[in-house]
């Protein structure tokens, strides 16, 4: 090498140079289809009769800012603590990572949210709207009168509660045992929606007057009373002194009333009810026999109740209907009758009927009635048909030109009773006096129509405030229109217990905390159906260099001067939050 | 996915490859890696219509245009030209298709590797004559139609192992990729980069155009080509030592085959014999990494 002479005289390169880059060809002009970013809806927050933005929560859950994510739950529930603990979770039924492996463990993150922004003290900040001038009173403070109340305060109301008892809750305290719902987190919560500016009064019942008067400083009125009468049996012997009524030995209990039981304890029932009344008493030493007669599977208590309840000793008795009561000895012998099943259902509970005439004895110490409730007052209930009557998906509205609006809600028209179910009918009573006062009562169904979470029923109202979530499609992502190449197994945490033994030995909560790692390892597992979590495919795949990091909120946009509409970044999109188009021709400039 | 998106783009916008297009892709990944001390030599392949027609270029690194046979030889003078002039920061590449590289080029390639010229070889493979017209190459596969495979003359013979080819010369270097895989794409990219010698990587790059499939579908059926391990993930440091990069996950090549309008025209029968023909090579590659097919 060292030989090597520089050419003095190079000849020149007679060969052409390019000097110009191809961004002058706009082969946007090629495209017949346009990718979209367009966000979804997750399967979870339709089955969510609150409308929680599930999907998001655990997005942000997953990136760890735990105060964002329990700010987006409060927005459409005033009650991530208490629902964190004693919701059913449908969400998780309907999960589409069901099909992958495991559902998300949404109910148990909630929880984790909920705790830890209690653990931090932390105060939410919530936007309310502009003060309106409507005054609206919510008799009774349950769940559903708390939601109405927390709803009506957001979108500028005042709202004054009225609660009979002295405290307010209704069914949360007085009826759901401390061992799911310890008092704490219920204090908790209600104070909070009493600092965002819900005028709770308790010990004032309400009298009939206030619906009718036309003088009434009230412009609505939601009733949400709840069921608190038990209903009869309707069977010889069960006023016999003695015979208890579950709803009122949990009430008894959480007053600190009941001492502890001994021998055998009978539950007639096959509801929440039932089942807290049944667990309630074998904490406190009874051996319990819960009575119903259906099957298991039809009874309305919640699935997990009662694996809960056979794990804690409950006995459970299908196809036995109560037929007599009577006192001997201070006991009770019940008479049951055999019943069997005369025609199966997959919808609804199965039919029976009297399985000839078996029947069999028992007899208990002590015994509960539990099937369920009723309104204590009969003016609790919506009438039967009326005019200016709109019966919606969770309440009833009853709307009369020179008297206060009327909104029934909560249990009182409720077909699955749940704590959820409650929230929901609170925030559809508000959202559709919002709309009845400022457009008219022909405006409330079409424009509820337009906050739908999916096909509904559940309802935002954060779509309803025009938050970023109204721009969301309605349509529900399935686990078919995933591309699931891009998630890994993993199995979902299970929820931490008391062990069987401890449970007996106090009301203490049942279910244990989980710590920060975990639940956002948790998060991590949510597909975010529908959602862009900014995994950035689109910008990655992009055969064109057509997908541009900005500062708007979605953090990208397409440059449609390059894009062919190869569609490649909507079918990378793992989580279908993008959609292709026809492309008009139109359109184009 | 979320990559190292901080490395700068050196391609730009208004190429004039095909919607969809995997090569376009696999040029977009290559040059992130190797950044713009890059010299790059593109014999005759879609990627000389791609970049496009002078004077425009879509690539912002110096590109050397040449005859289809010439990517070993046109890559080694670069290199020996570069080391004249004392430049040895350098990285001198060859760009080429699978004609270019399995049949035409292949001379100048074996020549180039035997001579174990320090340069970075990749064949962008997109399974035939792409963009004169869809004409078959010894890339293409066993069971699939092109222009010069028509009908019940479909392609009766098996692709050319091009990187076991390589192994044999002993190179460096020699891996698979593809552009489902990125993250294992650009690893070995950089990786290449830091050391000398011969270095080839063989990108497997989907053609919707050629293949039969919707636009859309181009990562997916590449993600799919590995998984079946019709064109498993690996790599070979010194002809010796094999690495597999992915383990699938026991698909079967049926979904493959049928979305593509390539292999239409195949049978069940067929599809059984080529699902023989991936399991014996996928065997053959499990016994050259050293893992016995009772753990793997």
């Amino acid at each position: 090498m060292a030989t090597q002479q520089p050419l003095t005289n190079p000849s020149p390169l007679l060969i052409p140079c390019s000097y110009l880059t191809t961004e002058g060809n706009k082969t946007g002009s090629w495209r017949f289809l346009r990718p979209k970013y367009e966000e979804k809806t997750s399967p979870c927050s339709a089955a969510c009769p609150a409308g929680e933005d599930i999907g998001r929560v655990e997005m942000l859950t997953a990136q760890g800012s735990f105060k964002e994510a329990w700010e987006t739950i409060l927005l459409e529930n005033p009650f991530p603590g208490v629902c964190g603990r004693v919701c059913y979770h449908p969400c998780e039924q309907q999960c589409n990572r069901r099909e992958f492996d495991e559902p998300v463990a949404i109910h148990i993150l909630e929880r984790f949210l909920a705790d830890t922004a209690s653990r931090y003290e932390l105060k939410p900040s919530l936007q309310k709207l502009e003060s309106k001038r409507q005054k609206i009173a919510v008799v009774g403070s349950g769940p559903s009168g708390l939601a109405a109340g927390y709803f009506l305060t957001l979108l500028g109301y005042q709202a004054d509660v009225f609660e009979a008892l002295p405290e307010p809750g209704g069914v949360l305290r007085w009826g759901i045992p401390l061992y799911r719902l310890p008092l704490s987190i219920l204090n908790q919560e209600i104070a909070q929606i009493r600092e965002l500016g819900v005028q709770i009064h308790c010990g004032k019942s309400i009298s009939q007057e206030l619906l009718r008067g036309g003088k009434s400083e009230y412009d609505a009125i939601f009733l949400g009373c709840g069921h608190s009468r038990s209903l009869p049996l309707k069977i010889p012997g069960e006023d016999l002194d003695g015979v208890k009524n579950g709803l009122q030995f949990l009430t008894k209990i959480r007053r600190g009333e009941v001492a502890d039981l001994e021998g055998t304890a009978a539950v007639i029932g096959g509801g929440n009810t039932a089942v807290d009344t049944a667990r309630s008493a074998a904490r406190l030493g009874a051996k319990v026999i819960l009575i119903y007669r259906r099957r298991r599977q039809d009874m309305p208590a919640f699935a997990e109740e009662v694996e809960m309840a056979l794990e804690e000793g409950v006995e459970l008795w299908e196809l036995q209907a109560p037929v007599k009561i009577a006192a001997q000895d201070g006991d009770f012998v019940v008479t049951l009758r055999h019943m069997q099943v005369v025609e199966k259902n997959r919808q609804k509970r199965a039919r029976i009927k009297p399985d000839s005439n078996k029947k069999k004895e028992i007899r208990v110490q002590h015994l509960f009635k539990a099937i369920g409730g009723e309104a204590s007052e009969p003016w609790y209930d919506p009438p039967k048909k009326k005019r200016g009557m709109l019966r919606l998906s969770d309440c009833v509205l009853l709307h009369k030109s020179r008297e206060p609006t009327l909104v029934y809600g909560g249990d009182l028209v409720a077909d699955i009773k749940s704590v959820a179910h409650a929230v929901a009918s609170g925030k559809q009573a508000a959202i559709a006096l919002d709309i009845l006062f400022n457009e008219g009562l022909d405006a409330v169904r079409p424009k509820l129509q337009t906050c739908l979470v999916g096909d509904g029923p559940s309802i935002s109202l954060e779509t309803y405030m025009s938050g970023p979530r109204s721009l969301r499609n309605h349509r529900v992502v399935r686990y078919h229109d995933l591309n699931t190449d891009y998630f890994q197994f993993a199995p979902m945490i299970t929820q931490p217990r008391l062990l069987r033994e401890e449970r007996f030995q106090s009301f203490a909560e049942i279910n244990l905390k989980i710590g920060a790692s975990l639940a956002i390892r948790e998060a991590e597992r949510c597909f975010n159906c529908g959602l862009c979590n900014q995994c950035d495919n689109c910008q990655l795949f992009c055969p064109e260099i057509a997908v541009t990091r900005d500062n708007n909120p979605r953090g990208r946009h397409i440059n449609y001067d390059y894009c062919k509409g190869c569609g490649l970044c909507v079918v990378e999109c793992p989580r279908n939050a993008m959609i292709l188009e026809e492309e008009l021709l139109c359109d184009r400039s | 996915m979320q990559l190292d998106n901080l490395n700068p783009e050196h391609m730009c916008s208004g190429h004039v490859g095909c919607p969809g297009c995997g090569a376009a892709i696999a040029m977009r990944f290559v040059l992130k890696a190797l950044g713009d001390k890059t010299m790059m030599v593109i014999p005759a392949c879609c990627w000389s219509i791609i970049a496009g027609s002078y004077p425009q270029s879509a690539l912002k690194i110096p590109v050397l245009h040449t005859a289809f046979e010439t990517g070993g030889a046109a890559a080694s003078g670069v290199r020996a030209a570069q080391d004249i002039k004392g430049d040895t920061e350098t990285t001198v590449v060859t760009w080429a298709g699978d004609g270019g590289t399995f049949d035409i080029g292949f001379q100048a390639l074996s020549g180039a590797v035997e001579r174990n010229e320090n340069f970075i070889y990749f064949c962008y493979d997109n399974e035939a004559y792409m963009n004169t017209g869809v004409q078959r190459s010894s890339s293409t596969p066993y069971g699939a139609w092109t222009t010069t495979t028509p009908g019940q003359h479909w392609k009766k013979l098996r692709k050319k192992n091009i990187v076991e080819v390589l192994v044999a010369h002993r190179i460096p270097y020699a891996a698979t990729a593809s552009i489902a895989f990125p993250e294992d794409l650009m690893a070995k990219v950089e990786k290449a980069k830091s050391m000398t010698g011969s270095r080839f990587i063989h990108i497997f790059s989907s053609c919707p155009t050629g293949w039969g499939m919707p636009s859309e579908m181009s990562i997916k059926i590449a993600r799919m080509a590995v998984q079946t391990t019709i064109f498993p993930l690996y790599e070979v440091e010194d002809g010796l030592r094999y690495t597999i990069n992915y383990t699938p996950k026991g698909y079967l090549v049926n979904e493959y085959f049928r979305l593509q309008g390539r292999f239409k025209h195949l049978t069940e029968e067929d599809l059984d014999s080529i699902q023989e023909m991936v399991d014996e090579d996928w065997n053959l590659l499990l016994r050259k990494a050293g893992i016995s097919l009772e753990t793997s």
